[in-house]
């Protein structure tokens, strides 16, 4: 039998569901492949006992209420994508612990006014720095909504007369810009809390695009699905069926046939399927250094991949536990708590080996308390590696690292925040940087893809999102597509990367 | 919002410059990365594969008898994976015109995999389809296909109580014997007390193995209780409430694994104890050959259906009856879909149900709920109420080709 598709998706991770239903919807002949049993990568739940959990999603940004739609709830309107959504209660809870007197329990929340006020009230004479922080982070959304449109083709001179500010900060880092406006040091170092989020130090991270983030979650709020983000994926999937598009899960792609360096098909431990193009929602590492012949890979693309460096290791320690959360005491949905808000510190910690690391950590039921029967409640704690130190772990070693590691953030955890945990602890599962490697296939067990942080930030990827074409017929969803990664960039990744594919068949065509 | 002029001081007019620089900068990064091959397999990623192989390839090596009713098959293969003592393998088989797994918890220590070695022991049943023929057919040589380590039948420290008051009915001492020798090795470190129920002192599955242990080991207990057969040395009766607290000590967590009406007649004896769900666990069991069981069950069990399967891009028809699971139907035909436990639990046989009604018994429910709602099914714990459309996908080398 012979399968003949105009576009085969590689990967069923957020990019390639977001792919696959805009080419499908745009009448392509789309075949979505995907090596494991489940749609979604890291957007996905598993079952322990009576809870399920979410493996990754904190909370999803740019969703925003009906009335005040985000570019994902756009995104989901045009794809007809409908599932139910829960509202997060407040932006974060951020406390430190090695900083002595200027330690810092403080939580902050969604809304620009509501989030200057707050920060006014824990750091006096913060307010006029805070309006500069968001009059530019509203100068930097216009801009990026023009180059967004513009698909790798901004006009300088556009930029210049209508986005100055934009352009005079986007060169530079969150911290050089906060100094700049000179916002007082302890509000810097709150503002900054959702670093984590990015696995970069704030010297080494663009201002524009994290104030973009900071932005769209204190305007929009943040949500995340009520079903945790399998229920999401698992809409996708139906959307891209009902669309005319195939799924074929547990089914890997091999190779990449090439001729004429142009994408004739894909061969696939199921079979060939001819195609003309190909979305890859997985690493251009696996695509460029084992899909492809050695012969078909221009020297400079090699030299593009080899360049990169790999994002954040995930480490996640998720937690059922038999009380509830009012029960034990936990009254935020979301906690950094950090050694110092000196993000250049903490990534440095975030290299070695550590088994003390920082943690972002949500008790899904404050958002979500219908999420687990009553009387318990879900916790989930994750942490990174900036470094590949989990491939220095032998399997011997294995699980007696990664339990000292969750103990010790557990117990830091219950040191800080002031509760109690261990007792009540149902059920237990720990994920690493091998988990990861296990379920996605990423390099390193990276959750982050690329690092999105000195030369390659998201503006320089976007602005050279043709230059990065040198294997035409084959274009990058996913976190390692031009808007980086995180869930709402790879659903955009995902839909940007499909009509750019639509464009380039119109291309051909001529 | 008020507007205002921004600036970086002091590079004050230069500011632009900076953002221009974005491009070359990264051009010329690009450039100077190095022209040797990429590679996405890096050492976590190969030690992903080597703790989670999709399947390994194992010959048998010896084979201990238990009578007339067990055999342990020792399997020997190259770089097997590290399991925790409790996890099982899901056994690869071809009966006639059928394909089909079975799962079986390792009865051998962690340390053994060091040699190449997992023990798999393997008891006569009633109506026992496979096991009958393994045992008839596995010899010394046989060539197996066996999936990687599965399950989360394990102890874990930070959940257990340091005290397990183990509870086995006949082969279902297999986790537990592994478990034990785990301790002994010292890879785990647990109080371990067994209650063992057997019908006959005859039946019981590796006593001399088990008295070896205990003499060894303080932290090994094991009391066994015969259910046929009085005698001085051992309970007699069922596992009772009274027998566990005769020999729990402390605060304890329970851990069972046996047939299901030992789950039915300790369930109800837990009850009495008060326990806390945390300190409860079951090894899961195969759903049984039919739905009669489940009070919630309205369908005929007569019946037979037809049954559609899309399997990536053909459709095959094939007979269904009511009273078994669509797996089951779907292997009678040969047609190879993936699964483990075979009771609902690890979610691999996870297929999509187009159409048609069906029935999943809530005990072995472990569908998410998205899955639910979606008109997802697995399978294993799934009996069907009419004929049904289903989609699969078979993993690659489930002997697909060959058929294709």
């Amino acid at each position: 039998m012979e399968n003949i598709y105009d576009v085969v998706v590689i990967g069923a991770g957020n990019g390639g569901l977001s792919a696959a239903a805009t080419a499908a919807k745009n009448g392509l002949k789309t075949l979505l492949v995907e090596q494991h049993n489940l749609p979604g990568g890291f957007a996905t739940s598993f079952r322990r006992g009576r809870f399920e959990f979410e493996p990754s999603l904190h909370e999803l940004c740019d969703l925003g209420p009906e009335e005040n739609p985000g570019d994902i709830r756009k995104l989901l309107e045009r794809l007809d994508v409908k599932i139910e959504w829960v509202p997060v209660p407040e932006a974060y809870r951020v406390i430190t612990t090695n900083e002595g007197e200027d330690n810092l329990d403080v939580t902050m929340p969604f809304g620009v006014d509501a989030f200057v006020d707050k920060m006014e009230e824990y750091v006096p004479g913060s307010r006029p720095s805070m309006e500069k922080f968001m009059t530019l982070c509203q100068n930097i959304m216009d801009a990026l909504a023009y180059i967004g449109k513009s698909a790798g083709k901004a006009d300088s001179k556009v930029l210049m007369k209508e986005h100055p500010n934009f352009l005079k900060c986007g060169g530079y880092s969150v911290n050089q810009v906060l100094k700049a406006i000179k916002m007082p040091k302890k509000a810097q170092r709150i503002l900054s809390a959702y670093w984590c989020y990015f696995g970069v130090d704030g010297e080494m991270l663009n201002f524009a695009i994290y104030g973009a983030m900071v932005y769209k979650y204190l305007t929009r709020g943040a949500y995340i699905p009520k079903n945790r983000s399998h229920e999401l994926s698992a809409a996708m999937d139906r959307r891209i069926r009902e669309l005319g598009g195939d799924i074929w899960y547990n089914t890997r792609a091999e190779k990449i046939i090439m001729e004429n360096q142009k994408v004739t098909g894909v061969i696939t431990d199921h079979g060939v399927i001819k195609c003309s193009h190909v979305i890859a929602c997985c690493s251009p590492n696996a695509v460029f250094g084992e899909m492809m012949e050695k012969d078909d890979v221009p020297e400079k693309q090699t030299r593009m991949v080899n360049a990169r460096k790999f994002g954040g290791r995930g480490f996640v320690v998720y937690l059922g536990l038999n009380k509830s959360a009012e029960e034990i005491g936990l009254t935020d949905y979301s906690y950094f708590i950090y050694e110092s808000l000196d993000t250049v510190k903490e990534v440095a910690r975030a290299k070695d080996f550590n088994s003390h690391p920082i943690q972002a950590t949500v008790c899904l039921n404050a958002a979500n308390p219908e999420c687990s029967p009553e009387g318990t409640c879900i916790m989930s704690f994750t942490t990174f590696y900036s470094e590949d130190v989990w491939g220095n772990i032998g399997a011997d070693e294995y699980v007696e690292k990664k339990r000292e590691v969750a103990l010790n953030m557990i117990r830091d955890f219950e040191k800080n925040v002031g509760v109690s945990l261990i007792p009540y602890i149902e059920e237990i599962e720990i994920a690493t940087p091998v988990t990861m490697a296990r379920y996605t296939l990423n390099p390193q067990g990276t959750m982050y893809a690329y690092e999105c942080s000195g030369w390659d930030t998201m503006l320089a990827r976007l602005m050279m999102l043709e230059d990065d074409q040198i294997v035409s017929g084959i274009r990058f969803a996913g976190g390692y597509g031009p808007r980086i990664y995180g869930y709402s960039s790879t659903y955009l990744n995902g839909e940007m990367t499909a009509k750019l594919t639509i464009a380039d068949r119109r291309e051909n065509a001529k | 919002m008020k507007k205002f002029n921004f600036h970086v001081k002091p590079i004050g007019l230069l500011d632009m410059l900076n953002f221009k620089k974005l491009v070359p900068n990264r051009t010329q990064a690009l450039a100077e990365g190095s022209p040797e091959r990429a590679t996405a397999s890096y050492e976590v990623n190969k030690l992903a594969t080597y703790l989670h192989p999709k399947s390994q390839q194992a010959e048998i090596t010896e084979i201990i008898e238990h009578g007339e009713i067990a055999k342990t098959f020792i399997l020997s293969g190259k770089e097997l994976a590290p399991f925790r003592a409790g996890q099982y393998l899901s056994v690869k088989l071809e009966i006639g015109k059928s394909i089909l797994t079975r799962p079986f918890s390792i009865s051998s220590s962690p340390k053994w995999v060091k040699e190449g070695k997992y023990a798999l022991t393997i008891k006569r049943a009633p109506n026992g389809f496979a096991s009958d023929w393994i045992l008839e057919n596995w010899k010394v040589g046989t060539k197996v296909s066996v999936s990687g380590p599965e399950g989360v039948f394990y102890y874990e420290p930070l959940r257990d109580s340091k005290n397990v008051v183990c509870i086995a009915g006949g082969s279902g001492i297999t986790p537990f014997l592994s478990m034990a020798y785990a301790i002994r090795d010292g890879i785990e470190d647990f109080n371990m007390t067994i209650l063992y129920g057997s019908c006959t002192e005859n039946e019981i599955l590796y006593k001399k193995e088990l008295d070896q242990i205990t003499e060894n080991c303080d932290k090994v207990k094991v009391i066994h209780v015969l259910s046929k057969e009085q005698s001085s040395c051992y309970e007699f009766g069922f596992i009772t409430s009274e027998i566990i607290e005769k020999y729990a000590e402390g605060e304890y967590s329970v851990f069972m694994c046996g047939p299901s009406v030992m789950y039915d007649f300790v369930g109800k004896e837990l009850e009495k104890l008060s326990l806390k769900s945390k300190f409860i666990r079951r090894e899961m069991l195969a759903a049984p050959s039919s739905p009669k069981k489940f009070k919630e069950y309205k369908g005929k069990i007569d019946k037979e259906f037809k049954l559609t399967v899309k399997r990536f891009g053909e459709v095959l028809i094939v007979p269904m009856k009511a009273e078994e699971t669509v797996l089951i139907a779907l292997e009678r035909a040969g047609i190879a879909v993936p699964s483990k436990c075979r009771g609902g639990e690890c979610g691999f046989c996870r297929s999509r149900l187009e159409s048609g009604e069906i029935f999943t018994p809530d005990e072995l429910d472990a569908r998410r709920i998205a899955d639910i709602k979606e008109g997802y099914i697995h399978p294993c714990c799934t009996y069907p109420l009419s004929d049904l459309v289903i989609e699969v996908w078979p993993e690659q080398g489930e002997q697909y080709e060959e058929k294709h």
